[in-house]
C-alpha cells in the first residue's frame, strides 16, 4: 500500500516536470512562439539589439544565446527558486502577480464548485427518491436546460441583468475601490458581494448535470440487493437513504469533483474577463490579449500545477471513501 | 399439507403481476413444521424465490401478494403476516422470521464494515447493543469465524464462504424463530457448500430454529432437510419427508429431476435432462403445467389441474397418475436404493 | 454397476457449416444490429427525437441555409432594427446594419465542421487508446495510461488558449482538433475501464482460444459493445467543442475571421451597448439561443442514447423487482423490437 503512495507521488512529480518541460518547449521551440514574438516586439519598440538578449533573460529566465540545455537548466532552476519571470505589460515579477491573484480565483472557483456539488447531490437524491413524479420530470428538464449554457455565457447574462440593469451586485472587481482593511465585516461582505455573480454563473450552469448524474446513480442503487436487505433488516428509511444509497452514489462522482475544480480554474480565464475580476484567469487573459508571453506561460504553468495537485489529492484520498479500492483506481463508472 | 405444530401456515398464496395477468406464485398452500428443516426445490424461474419473499411479505413491487400466511410463534398469538402494518412488519422481520439471500456479497453495504451492519440492525430494533453484539460474537464463533476479525472487516475483504457465514450470523442476531434461505450456497465451491450444510444443522440444533432451504440443487438439500417440497411452474407439486422423496417420489417431475442429477453409478444414457423448458408465467399450459414434458400425460392432464393426492404418510403429490409414476419412471440409482434400504428383503419399508 | 457401454456411439464430430453468409446478408445484419435496432430503441425516447430534430435544423441551416440566405455584411439593412419588425431582417440588425439572422446562419457551417472534426478526433483517439490499453494490459497499458494521465493533467482551456494564440488557426477542422487536444484523455480512461470488464467476458475468451487475431477480436467482439457509450460521449465532446469555441471567439483568442456565435456575443456585449439598454439586448439573446439550442440538441441525444446503453436507469420498476419475471414484463417492449 505504501509503495502505491510513493508511486503516485512520483508520478505527480514526473507529471509536473513534464509540464515544465512542455512549457519550456512551447516558449522556446514553437515557430512564431513566445521568444520569437518577444524578440520581434522588442525590436519594434526600438530596443538596442545588444540589450535584447538581456531583456529576454530578465523576462523569461532564459539566455537565448546559450545552448538549449543550458537554457533549459536556467529555466528550471529559476522556477525552483520561485522566479517566474517578469511581465512585460505590468513590469512586475510574475510571481508577485500570481501570488496576489491566485487565492482569489481559488476562493471563487472552489466555493462555487463545492456549493454546486452539494446542491447537485441533494437535488439528484430527491429526484431519485421521487422518481417518476412531476417534481422529477420538471427537475430533469430544468437540469438539462440549465446545462445548455456555458458558464461564461451565463455570466454575461447575469452581469447585464443583475449588475447593470438591476444594480443588485457590482459588475467588476474583487472588492470595491478603496476597500482596505481585510478584517472588518464590511470588507467580508464587500468581497462576498463581488463574488456572488461569478459563483452563481458556475453553480447554475453546472448543477444540472451533477444532479442528473446523482439521480442516475441513485436509481441504479435502489435496485441493489443490499438496499433491499437493509429494508428487510428494519433500518429506517432515512438511514438507508443516506448511508446506503447516498454514500454509494457519490463514489463515482468524487474524482469528477476534483477534476471539475481544475477545469473551472482553467475556465476562470473567460469568467474573470467578463467580470473584470483580477484573479489568475484575468491575468492570463490580459497576457493572451497583449501577447505577454512571460506572464502567459507562467500562469499556464501555475494553473497546470494546481490541477496536477488536485488530481493527486483525488487519487490518494479516493481509497479513503471507497474501501473496496486498494490501489487507487477509482470506479470510473458514470 | 397440514402438520401438527406448524410455525407457518400458508394457504392459497399467490403473487401476480399486471392485475392478475401473470402468476409467479400460484395458489400455494404449505405448512412449515416447527424446528424442522424444509427444503424447497425448483428450477430457476419456478417461483421458489417468490415463495421465500412471500414469507416476509417482501414481494418486490409491482407484484401483488394474496392469500393467507399465518405465523405461529412459540408463545403468543398467531400473526397474520399479510395484515401487518409497517411497525408490525418491523417486529416480524429479522426478529421472528429472517432471511438469507443468494450472493452474500451483494447483501452487504460495500462501504460499511461488517460489524456496523450488526450494530445498526440491533439498534434499529431497539435492542440492547451490548447483549446483541455478544450474541453476534457467539454466532460468528458457531460459524467458525473469528468474531473480531470479521466484524472489523469490510465485506470485500472476506472470502465468499466467510461472507455467506457472516450473513447467516447477521440474520440470526436477533434470535429469530424461522430462517428462510434462498440459494445460500449457490456461489460457493462444493467443499464450502458441504461445510455450510453441516454448520446449518449445528445451528438448528443449538438455537431451536426452523429452517427453510430453497435451492435448485436437490441432492444438496436432501442431505440436510427433514422434509422436501418440490415446485414446478409456480405451484407445489410434491411434498414429503426426504427419505420418501428420494426412494419413492410419486410425481413424474420429481422423478425426472432425480434422474437428471449427475450420478457416478449410472451409465451415460441413463442420465437424462428433462426435455423442454419450464414455462414462462404468461404462457402457462392448461391443466397440469407439466404435461408437455411428462411421459405419462393423458387427456385428463391437459385439461384438469391435479389436486394433491396422499400417496403415503405425510406424502402428497399433485398428479393424476401417481400410482404409475413409480413403475413407469425408474430411478437410475435404484440399485443403490435396494442395497441401502432398511427392509431386509428390499421391499418398501 | 453397469460399465459405460452403449449402443449409440457418442461422437464429437464437427461438420462444416452448410450456411453461406453472403456479403449482402452481412451488411444487412450489420445494419439491423447496429443501426436499426439501437436506432429504434433510441428513437422511442422522446429526448432523442427532439435532439435529432434540433440537430437537423442546424444541419439544414449550415447546408441549405448558407446557400440561400444572404451573407452578413455591414449596412445590408437599416441599422439597429428591432427583431420581428421586418421580414428582411427577421431577428433584427446590429448597430452597423448587419442582419443578425444572417450572422447566425453563416456561423453554423464552421461550427458544424468544428464539432464534427473535434468530436471525431477526440472519440477516435480515445477509443483507440482506451481499447488498446485496456485490452493489451501490461507494459503497453501502463505506458499508454501514463501518457493519457499526463495529457489529462494539463488543463484544457489554458493550453488551448496558448496554442490558439501561437498558431492562430483559421481552418475549422483544425480548430476542432485543437479544441479537443486533451479532451480525449478523460474519455480514454473511462473507455479503458469498460474494456477491462469486457475482456473478461466468455465470448472474448472463446475468440482468443480459437486463435482469432487481436485486431478482429477488438473490432468484432469488443468495440461494438462500447459503441453506445462512445456515441453518448461523442455528443458530450461535441458540446464541449461548441462551448469552448464560443468562449475563445468571444475573447478574441481565436482569429475572428471565422464567423462564430461567440464573436457575435462579444460584439453585442461591447459595441452595441447591450449592457446598458434593454433595447439592444436582442443582439445578445439570439446568438445565446443559437448556442443553447445546439447544446440542448446534443445533451438530448446523449441522454437518449444513454438509454440504449443503460436500461436500468429507466425506471424504478426495473430496479426494484427481484424476480426475473418482473424484469420480463418490463423488457417486453424492447424484446418486441429486438426480435
Amino acid at each position: 500500500m505504501n509503495s502505491y503512495y510513493i508511486k503516485r507521488t512520483l508520478r505527480s512529480v514526473v507529471t509536473l516536470w513534464i509540464v515544465v518541460t512542455l512549457t519550456f518547449g512551447m516558449i522556446r521551440l514553437l515557430p512564431g512562439g513566445p521568444l520569437v514574438q518577444l524578440r520581434a516586439q522588442l525590436i519594434r519598440q526600438g530596443v538596442d539589439p545588444s540589450e535584447i538578449n538581456g531583456i529576454i533573460e530578465s523576462y523569461q529566465n532564459l539566455r537565448p544565446d546559450q545552448p538549449l540545455y543550458i537554457q533549459y537548466f536556467d529555466y528550471v532552476s529559476s522556477l525552483l527558486t520561485g522566479d517566474l519571470g517578469e511581465s512585460i505589460r505590468y513590469g512586475e515579477p510574475v510571481a508577485a502577480l500570481v501570488g496576489d491573484a491566485l487565492p482569489w480565483t481559488v476562493f471563487v472557483m472552489v466555493t462555487a464548485t463545492v456549493i454546486m456539488y452539494a446542491l447537485g447531490i441533494l437535488w439528484g437524491a430527491v429526484m431519485a427518491y421521487k422518481e417518476g413524479s412531476t417534481f422529477d420530470t420538471v427537475s430533469s428538464a430544468l437540469s438539462i436546460l440549465f446545462s445548455t449554457v456555458p458558464f461564461y455565457v451565463f455570466a454575461i447574462f447575469l452581469v447585464i441583468i443583475f449588475g447593470y440593469q438591476l444594480e443588485w451586485f457590482p459588475t467588476r472587481g474583487r472588492t470595491s475601490v478603496g476597500a482596505q482593511n481585510p478584517y472588518t465585516l464590511g470588507f467580508v461582505i464587500d468581497v462576498v458581494r463581488h463574488a456572488v455573480l461569478p459563483i452563481m454563473s458556475i453553480i447554475v450552469t453546472q448543477v444540472g448535470l451533477q444532479a442528473l448524474a446523482m439521480r442516475g446513480n441513485s436509481i441504479q442503487l435502489l435496485g441493489e440487493d443490499y438496499v433491499r436487505v437493509a429494508r428487510l433488516r428494519g433500518l429506517a428509511d432515512g438511514r438507508i437513504a443516506t448511508r446506503y444509497v447516498g454514500r454509494n452514489a457519490i463514489l463515482p462522482m468524487y474524482t469528477g469533483f476534483l477534476t471539475l475544480i481544475g477545469f473551472n480554474i482553467g475556465g476562470s480565464v473567460i469568467l474573470e474577463e467578463v467580470f473584470t475580476y483580477p484573479g489568475i484567469g484575468y491575468y492570463m487573459f490580459k497576457a493572451l490579449e497583449g501577447r505577454d508571453y512571460p506572464l502567459m506561460m507562467a500562469v499556464f504553468l501555475v494553473i497546470t500545477s494546481v490541477l496536477v495537485v488536485a488530481l493527486f489529492v483525488a487519487d490518494l484520498t479516493y481509497s479513503k471513501i471507497d474501501p473496496r479500492v486498494q490501489t487507487g483506481d477509482s470506479s470510473e463508472a458514470y | 399439507m397440514a402438520t401438527d405444530d406448524p410455525i407457518i401456515r400458508m394457504r392459497n398464496a399467490s403473487v401476480t403481476y399486471d392485475h392478475g395477468e401473470s402468476y409467479v406464485l400460484d395458489d400455494v398452500s404449505l405448512d412449515v413444521e416447527r424446528n424442522e428443516i424444509l427444503g424447497i426445490v425448483g428450477e430457476s424461474g419456478s417461483g421458489k424465490s417468490m415463495l421465500a419473499s412471500a414469507m416476509l411479505d417482501a414481494v418486490p413491487d409491482p407484484g401483488l401478494l394474496e392469500g393467507s400466511i399465518t405465523y405461529v410463534p412459540e408463545s403468543g398469538s398467531k400473526v397474520d403476516i399479510l395484515e401487518l402494518d409497517k411497525p408490525g412488519l418491523r417486529s416480524l422481520r429479522w426478529e421472528e422470521v429472517s432471511m438469507v439471500f443468494q450472493g452474500a456479497m451483494s447483501s452487504f453495504n460495500p462501504t460499511m464494515e461488517v460489524g456496523d451492519h450488526f450494530r445498526e440492525t440491533i439498534q434499529a430494533h431497539d435492542m440492547d447493543l451490548e447483549s446483541g453484539m455478544d450474541r453476534a460474537h457467539e454466532l460468528l464463533e458457531d460459524l467458525y469465524l473469528e468474531p473480531e476479525r470479521v466484524l472489523n472487516s469490510y465485506p470485500h475483504e472476506l472470502s465468499g464462504g466467510m461472507q455467506q457465514r457472516a450473513l447467516i450470523a447477521l440474520s440470526l442476531v436477533l434470535d429469530p424463530e424461522l430462517l428462510v434461505m434462498d440459494e445460500p450456497t449457490a456461489a460457493l465451491d462444493l467443499l464450502m457448500q458441504r461445510s455450510i450444510l453441516i454448520l446449518l444443522r449445528e445451528l438448528q440444533e443449538k438455537y431451536d430454529l426452523t429452517m427453510i432451504f430453497i435451492t435448485h440443487d436437490l441432492p444438496l438439500v436432501a442431505a440436510l432437510a427433514d422434509r422436501m417440497a418440490i415446485m414446478y411452474a409456480f405451484k407445489l407439486v410434491e411434498i414429503a419427508p426426504t427419505r420418501e422423496i428420494v426412494e419413492h417420489a410419486s410425481h413424474p417431475y420429481t422423478r425426472a429431476l432425480l434422474n437428471s442429477t449427475p450420478n457416478l453409478d449410472a451409465s451415460l444414457e441413463e442420465m437424462q435432462p428433462i426435455e423442454g423448458s419450464s414455462p414462462a408465467p404468461i404462457n402457462l399450459p392448461g391443466g397440469c403445467a407439466y404435461h408437455p414434458r411428462c411421459p405419462l400425460a393423458t387427456e385428463e392432464c391437459r385439461t384438469t389441474v391435479p389436486e394433491f393426492e396422499r400417496t403415503a404418510d405425510g406424502h402428497v403429490a399433485a398428479c393424476h397418475h401417481t400410482d404409475e409414476a413409480v413403475d413407469r419412471i425408474p430411478l437410475n440409482y435404484e440399485e443403490l436404493l435396494r442395497e441401502d434400504t432398511l427392509g431386509p428383503d428390499g421391499d418398501r419399508a | 454397476m453397469k460399465p459405460t457401454e452403449s449402443d449409440t456411439e457418442f461422437s464429437f464430430e464437427t461438420s462444416r457449416s452448410d450456411i453461406e453468409v453472403t456479403w449482402k446478408q452481412r451488411l444487412g445484419d450489420f445494419y439491423r444490429e447496429f443501426i436499426y435496432k439501437p436506432g429504434l430503441v433510441a428513437w422511442s425516447d422522446n429526448r432523442t427525437r427532439l435532439g435529432a430534430l434540433l440537430m437537423l435544423v442546424y444541419v439544414l441551416m449550415g447546408t441549405v441555409g448558407v446557400v440561400y440566405y444572404r451573407a452578413p455584411t455591414s449596412n445590408q439593412s437599416p441599422r439597429g432594427v428591432q427583431p420581428f419588425q421586418t421580414t428582411e431582417a427577421l431577428l433584427g440588425t446590429t448597430g452597423s446594419g448587419i442582419d443578425i439572422l444572417a450572422m447566425i446562419i453563416h456561423a453554423t457551417p464552421p461550427m458544424l465542421i468544428m464539432v464534427l472534426s473535434g468530436g471525431l478526433f477526440a472519440t477516435t483517439l480515445a477509443v483507440t487508446f482506451g481499447t488498446v490499453a485496456g485490452y493489451k494490459g501490461g507494459v503497453t497499458d501502463r505506458a499508454l495510461t501514463t501518457f493519457a494521465d499526463i495529457a489529462m493533467s494539463i488543463p484544457g482551456l489554458p493550453l488551448i488558449m496558448v496554442l490558439a494564440i501561437v498558431f492562430s488557426p483559421t481552418n475549422p477542422a483544425i480548430i476542432g482538433i485543437l479544441l479537443t487536444i486533451n479532451y480525449w484523455a478523460g474519455l480514454a480512461r473511462a473507455i479503458r475501464s469498460q474494456i477491462l470488464t469486457l475482456r473478461e467476458e466468455s465470448y472474448v475468451e472463446a475468440s482468443r482460444t480459437l486463435g482469432v487475431s487481436t485486431w478482429r477480436i477488438l473490432v468484432k467482439d469488443i468495440i461494438p459493445n462500447i459503441m453506445p457509450y462512445v456515441l453518448v460521449n461523442f455528443a458530450n465532446a461535441a458540446r464541449f467543442v461548441v462551448f469552448t469555441s464560443v468562449g475563445l471567439y468571444y475573447l478574441g483568442i481565436l482569429p475572428t475571421s471565422v464567423a462564430n456565435w461567440g464573436v457575435q456575443l462579444d460584439q453585442a456585449y461591447r459595441n452595441a451597448g447591450a449592457l446598458t439598454g434593454a433595447g439592444t439586448l436582442y443582439q445578445l439573446v439570439f446568438p445565446m439561443l443559437a448556442i443553447m439550442l445546439i447544446a440542448l440538441a446534443l445533451i438530448l441525444l446523449a441522454q437518449g442514447m444513454d438509454r440504449v446503453f443503460n436500461p436500468r436507469v429507466r425506471t424504478r420498476l426495473a430496479g426494484e423487482s427481484r424476480s426475473t419475471d418482473g424484469d420480463d414484463t418490463e423488457a417486453v417492449s424492447t424484446t418486441e423490437v429486438l426480435n
